[in-house]
């Protein structure tokens, strides 16, 4: 089946008691068996079933089915937030004293993750500017456990060469981790390329609607565990083979961090993967139309957006997302006062902290989402003052127009 | 044929495919199982080009209940 199918039927195929289509929240703690030795072979993975939802619920496992098609990989573990699902993938491959290394544009609370709170346990980050992919050759040692890299480094709007960074990591033998959020199985599997490990805040785009928060861990199926330089997981590949790493997650990791989400969650998260690809089209569309809108508006001094024609990452943008440049851009207008100014005038557009709703949403990243970072910092990760982020909604792109036209008539 | 499913031998017809070998041993939660081919987990996408031969070793694997991976 084709991937749009695959969003609508892909982990389940109706309810064989009831008939019913769409997938049944399974609002259930537990999972009753009739014989204590029933559950006990559950237990010891003699017989298929369910024992907790903080493990495993039927809810989530057809989202985890779903995820695991779309992005054509072995596995999925849906978690509770896109950082956790992010958390239990590190924890789940390092121990104190080793090193990740990442892209300096990507998220700032995924860089407050890995420094201030598995920092603390020991683990060492190093940040490196991900448009020259030569730095990530250079900063691997024999400490190194794995590269972590955005897809559209959220709000640098970088590009990497996932390619290109993924045959460095298997030559170190080290699992490559791709966060597909921004760009969603729609525009781009990332294991097509070489990646190892996907994981996505569902929360945004694939969601859809800004109802649930939550997140997701997918196994390509690339990296070999049983060659890894995991000794753990290697060791848990002879039974579960390939999938020594998610049964890594699932029977440890994840079991013990209690990261899962809800059930209710898990179905609002099927519902938005329904219409995700008749969505993310109008969410690029309408990015690619403000950008071109942006180029030409004369109270503005700067404007970053991937599918703009001869920027740095067009020509990256049609080689691995089909021409289209996701959902996000951002501009500047000077200084924070105007930015400030700028969101205050806005009327249809929400001023607030998410992305990948059906509403056009807008944010001054450096006050916000950034804030704990000071200005150095910042200045890495590129954040400036000035910048203003927005997340393209579906609405009618002569709305946003109108809406953003009259801003800039409000500021000076 | 003969194939080794679930590490015990057994005689199924030619020209099966995976996806067909899922409904020919009644599998349990089919949409959930993961199918170990001869050392390789298979993409469900490949479940249904996938032909077996004599001799082949499938395995079925379910890692959604929290147990360890059975087999």
């Amino acid at each position: 089946m084709k991937a749009d199918t695959l969003a609508i039927h892909g982990g389940f195929a109706g309810d064989r008691e009831t008939g019913a289509t769409a997938v049944p929240i399974c609002q259930s703690v537990s999972y009753a068996y009739r014989s204590a030795q029933d559950l006990a072979d559950v237990f010891d993975g003699k017989t298929p079933g369910y024992i907790y939802t903080r493990i495993a619920n039927p809810t989530t496992s057809a989202l985890e089915a779903r995820l695991t098609q779309l992005e054509d990989g072995i596995g999925c573990i849906a978690t509770s937030s896109g950082m956790a699902a992010i958390a239990s993938v590190v924890m789940g491959l390092v121990r104190t004293g080793d090193k990740i290394i990442a892209a300096s544009g990507i998220f700032g609370g995924t860089v407050s993750l890995f420094e201030n709170t598995l920092g603390r346990f020991g683990l060492e980050t190093v940040l490196v500017d991900a448009a020259d992919t030569k730095n990530f050759a250079k900063a691997i040692d024999d400490k190194t456990k794995l590269i972590f890299v955005e897809t559209i480094g959220n709000p640098r709007m970088d590009v990497p060469d996932i390619p290109a960074i993924a045959k460095i990591a298997r030559k170190a033998n080290i699992p490559l981790v791709v966060d597909n959020t921004l760009t969603t199985p729609v525009l781009f599997k990332p294991g097509d390329f070489g990646a190892d490990i996907v994981v996505h805040s569902t929360s945004k785009f694939i969601n859809g609607h800004g109802t649930a928060i939550g997140g997701a861990i997918i196994d390509t199926g690339n990296y070999d565990w049983r060659k890894g330089i995991f000794e753990d997981i290697k060791k848990l590949s002879g039974k579960a083979s390939q999938l020594a790493f998610l049964s890594h997650l699932r029977n440890l990791i994840y079991r013990d961090l209690g990261g899962c989400p809800a059930p209710m969650n898990s179905f609002l998260m099927l519902q938005g993967l329904e219409t995700l690809s008749a969505r993310m089209s109008r969410h690029c569309e309408n990015a690619q139309k403000l950008a071109q809108y942006l180029q030409n508006q004369p109270k503005i001094t700067w404007v970053n957006y991937p599918g703009l024609t001869g920027r740095r990452f067009y020509n990256r943008v049609q080689e691995l997302f089909n021409g289209k440049g996701g959902g996000l851009l951002t501009f500047g207008v000077g200084t924070k006062e105007r930015a400030f100014n700028f969101i205050d005038s806005l009327k249809l557009a929400k001023n607030l902290a998410n992305l990948g709703d059906a509403k056009t949403l807008v944010i001054h990243p450096a006050s916000t989402i950034f804030h704990e970072f000071n200005a150095a910092e910042k200045e890495k990760m590129g954040v400036p003052a000035d910048m203003i982020r927005v997340s393209l909604g579906i609405e009618d792109f002569e709305d946003i127009k109108a809406d953003f036209q009259q801003a800039f008539e409000r500021i000076s | 044929m003969k194939l080794i499913v679930n590490g015990k031998e057994s005689n199924l017809e030619e020209g099966l495919t995976v996806s067909g070998l899922l409904i020919a041993q009644d599998v349990k939660m089919p949409e959930m199982v993961s199918v170990e081919f001869n050392g390789q987990i298979l993409k469900r996408s490949e479940f249904e080009n996938t032909a077996l031969s004599e001799g082949d070793k499938v395995e079925f694997l379910y890692f959604m209940g929290g147990g360890n991976v059975t087999n």
